[in-house]
């Protein structure tokens, strides 16, 4: 096979991959995706945000239809195929996979169905079904992503130890489910499985669930565990793992005292790791940090200044759509433009129910780091949308600078939030102001009325709460 | 014990060190200087923290050093002398930052990078470390290679918007093409080597650092000012006898009371009076910045060159602490013990060349200063007084301002004024409490 020469090569094809990929193509690179997986789309499309979403969003109706009771529209106990379940799921996923081929085909990017190790700074070796081949580039960009962490003792080679990649495939509803993490994945597939009937217990080694959110956002997702879920434990561990016929014996320890249960099923959700492993990733060389993340400077380019890293391998928070924006931030520096990942807003949304987001300074980020903030908060029991969808429990809360009356920060928590903090991101962008979000009209009813009233909560005359102003003027 | 950088003073966090006065195994005293580092303000000596036996000197000349590094350690009176371990001067954190910042190669396709807008480097005050500003605009500043930090916004909560951007390029130009300080070595294309020798015999030496540095601002100062300078003569025959007067109860308290700090609190009063000889030009910002405050630099003439300590808050202090202060700071230029924060931050500056000689001269404006004060040596001449001619003791003097703040009619009621305030001076004002 004669070697293909390329201006770009992108491994991984990925959000991050595909969105590199496509974005040279059209700034007229000659360009070459690599992914070794049939369907591009990488871990968001196969593997995490869509077909957990398309999950939640399935099986959120089980729940709504037992609440609906109390408003006098009552259902009967629903039956659960499976099997339809998960086709629906492959389908939406075939959709959106077919969807990125076609893009990439009409964009003229060859897309390579092959495993790539790079051989050096300018050629990448790959090992496709036919055999093996060589690409020489210009420059590249890795963005070969990440994998969920099994730690050594949880991988005794059971299936019923599940990390999320299998848990998304919902082989069978267990009647017990442990989940060793309550991070966002934990606490996504959580709901997923106690919806269908399983019944679910967290458990987490911190005194909080969903670390890195607020502690006042977190609350009403905890209500909704200690209600859905069989149990929530707090500064829990696991120690030890066995294989008790078709069930997992579970040795844990909380409140100072061992636990030995058995599960029929336990999912691992515990981090992530970086796809780093035979790569070739010594042959261009690449530095890389000491948890195996790619180095990279604030324009995504690594040690060899011809290779850029982006997404999950490059470190930092591992959502795709920081990895797309590295995409950008990448292609832009190959291109010669003047990109850069500073001060760059990404936005985290769980989508736990109720979903919780935020974007900017956190208020606890704050309190660490000694800035000074103001916080305006607006409970959602005050929103008429909020009660007209009987989903009182959420809050909306800025975090402002008291000088500038700048936003730093935005979080919200409570149905459609990860809808909602979008205007946060522009707000906080655009080096808004209390007042330029006090002054926008929101339309009423909606939720979005929230992020408007806590912002006038902090000017303290919000109409639809009354805050007993504390400072005398 | 390890000498460390210290901290030299707002805004000034390296510098280089320019010469080492020490080696390995030299006894030296506390306070001793053992080199000297130059920064943007000065070049200041760098005393030992201890007595002992020079164990190990970290840096060469030319290193650029920032505040917190180990620039010699010494092995202290009464310790071992077991070398201590001690982590080698770190490279500055901004240098490593600039490093990854530089983008490495520039792709074939690349486009033609814009030439950078030429700035003077001195100005890079940041005047808004978290800057707010659109995505759009950040992006355009990227583009062009503006650092956001240096401009103030002026929509709500200080967002940067477009104009703003715009205003701020416009700044830059104005600068970028305003007439450019030459600097005293570097950039310019070196003059040639003449051979003196073919005339005759001559001896060549080194240009000292501190003469390098002289010489730098000097110029710079010079083509960057347009100066004009105002004489005058004041008759000081009275303030002469108050002096021969009030000068054996100084004595008596260990001071030498000169003309200067005479000069100083007629000075002070003028000053107050015309605020606008007490400030300075924010070339960046196009502001006035008026000074609150009165910090009189005087020149000391050593033997290695020209040095200007500051004495702070000249306007509260008293005409013996003045006499003092004065005493102290040129004997401690002289021995080159003054520190870097001794010689910075001056409002207003006082060359006396009296002791030596000497009529009138024109001073050099000392930057970011806006006016100077040359006092020559009084002498009796024959004058005017009530129709009559007299002998009295004139002292020449000359005050040289920049022009680009200062017009020529306040510089005449600034040196009427001055003469007036040292008439005025009465013996309450000499008087020792």
């Amino acid at each position: 096979m004669e070697a293909i020469k390329t201006q770009l090569v992108v491994l991984g094809g990925g959000p991050g991959g595909y969105a590199a990929a496509f974005y040279a193509a059209d700034k007229g690179l000659k360009v070459t995706l690599v992914e070794q997986d049939p369907r591009l789309g990488g871990v968001c499309l196969n593997r995490g945000c869509i077909p957990s979403k398309a999950l939640l969003n399935a099986t959120k109706l089980i729940g709504e239809a037992q609440e609906s009771a109390k408003r006098g529209i009552v259902f009967a106990k629903p039956q659960i195929d499976l099997s339809t379940l998960r086709a629906w799921k492959e389908s939406v996923l075939q959709k959106l996979g077919q969807g990125i081929a076609q893009l990439a085909q009409k964009r003229g990017v060859q897309v390579i169905n092959a495993r790539g190790h790079f051989e050096s700074a300018h050629q990448l070796r790959i090992e496709t079904p036919d055999g093996q081949g060589f690409i020489e580039f210009e420059h590249a960009i890795v963005a070969v992503g990440s994998k969920p962490a099994l730690p050594k003792i949880f991988d005794l080679g059971n299936p019923r130890i599940m990390t999320s990649t299998q848990a998304l495939e919902i082989e069978e509803i267990p009647q017990s489910l442990l989940i060793v993490g309550g991070g966002y994945i934990g606490m996504e597939l959580g709901t997923v499985y106690a919806s269908l009937g399983s019944k679910v217990v967290v458990v987490e080694a911190l005194d909080s669930i969903l670390a890195g959110a607020d502690a006042d956002l977190v609350r009403p997702v905890m209500a909704y565990a200690k209600k859905a879920f069989q149990e929530v434990r707090l500064k829990a561990k696991v120690v030890q793992m066995s294989t008790a016929g078709k069930q997992i014996r579970v040795t844990s320890q909380f409140n100072g005292e061992d636990r030995e249960e058995l599960y029929d099923r336990v999912l691992i959700s515990v981090g992530r790791v970086p796809n780093a492993e035979d790569l070739g990733i010594e042959n261009v060389p690449l530095t890389r940090d000491d948890k195996g993340f790619i180095k990279v400077d604030t324009q995504q380019r690594t040690n060899t200044p011809n290779v850029f890293a982006i997404g999950d391998i490059a470190g930092g928070v591992m959502l795709a759509h920081k990895a797309a924006k590295e995409a950008r931030i990448a292609v832009e520096a190959i291109t010669g433009e003047a990109s850069s990942s500073s001060h760059v807003v990404i936005p985290a949304v769980v989508f736990t129910d109720p979903e919780v987001a935020w974007c900017g300074l956190t208020e606890s980020e704050a309190k660490a780091k000694g800035i000074q903030v103001k916080v305006a908060k607006f409970p959602w029991g005050a929103s008429g949308r909020a009660l007209t969808l009987d989903r009182t429990d959420g809050l909306t809360k800025l975090i402002i600078d008291p000088e500038t009356e700048r936003i730093l920060g935005v979080g919200i928590v409570g149905h459609g939030a990860g809808e909602l903090i979008a205007e946060g991101v522009l707000a906080i962008e655009m080096g808004a102001t209390a007042t330029d979000l006090a002054e926008c009209v929101h339309p009423h009813p909606t939720l979005s009325e929230t992020l408007m009233e806590s912002a006038e909560v902090f000017f303290g005359h919000a109409t639809h709460t009354f805050i007993r102003k504390t400072e005398p003027k | 014990m390890d000498v460390k950088l210290p901290k030299l003073g707002e805004g000034s966090e390296t510098g280089v060190v320019v010469s080492i006065l020490v080696k390995v195994g030299d006894a030296v005293t506390k306070g001793q200087t053992l080199l000297e580092l130059e920064n943007e303000k000065s070049v200041a000596p760098i005393p030992s923290t201890a007595s002992g036996i020079i164990q190990r000197v970290n840096v060469k000349e030319g290193d650029k050093v920032g505040v917190g590094s180990v620039l010699i350690s010494v092995a202290v009176d009464g310790e071992s002398n077991a070398p201590t371990p001690s982590a080698p001067s770190s490279p500055l954190a901004s240098e490593s930052i600039q490093r990854t910042e530089v983008s490495h190669t520039a792709p074939k396709y690349a486009q033609e990078p814009t030439p950078p807008i030429a700035v003077d480097p001195s100005h890079g005050a940041i005047i808004n470390p978290s800057p707010a500003a659109a995505p759009s605009v950040r992006k355009i500043a990227r583009e062009l290679g503006i650092d956001l930090t240096q401009i103030r916004g002026t929509e709500s909560g200080g967002r940067i918007v477009m104009a703003d951007l715009r205003a701020h390029i416009d700044r830059l130009q104005k600068l970028a093409f305003a007439p450019k300080a030459i600097p005293g070595r570097g950039q310019s294309t070196p003059a040639e080597s003449i051979d003196f020798a073919q005339w005759g015999i001559v001896t060549r030496k080194p240009l000292t650092t501190l003469r390098k540095v002289i010489s730098r601002r000097m110029c710079e100062n010079w083509t960057s000012i347009p100066h004009v300078t105002q004489f005058d003569e004041f008759d000081i025959t009275p303030l002469l006898a108050l002096r021969k007067e009030f000068a054996p109860a100084y004595e008596a308290k260990g001071a030498r009371l000169t003309l200067t700090p005479l000069i100083i609190k007629a000075l002070i009063s003028t000053l107050k009076q015309h605020p606008i000889f007490n400030a300075s030009i924010d070339e960046v910002l196009e502001e006035v910045v008026l000074k609150h405050y009165y910090h009189v630099g005087i020149a000391v003439d050593t033997e290695a060159g020209l040095f200007v300590p500051v004495i702070r808050d000249a306007d509260t202090k008293s005409l013996l602490e003045l006499s003092r202060d004065l005493e102290t700071l040129a004997t401690k230029a002289r021995d080159r013990k003054i520190s870097a924060e001794e010689l910075k931050g001056g409002t207003f500056t006082i060359s006396n060349q009296g002791a030596i000689g000497g009529s009138h001269f024109t001073p050099i404006v000392n930057k970011p200063e806006v006016a100077i004060l040359g006092l020559g040596r009084g002498t009796l001449k024959p004058t005017v007084v009530e129709k009559r001619i007299e002998a009295r003791t004139l002292l020449p003097v000359a005050l040289s301002y920049d022009h680009r703040l200062i017009d020529g009619g306040s510089a005449a009621r600034f040196i009427v004024d001055l003469q007036h305030n040292l008439s005025n001076l009465t013996p309450a004002d000499l008087k020792l409490a």
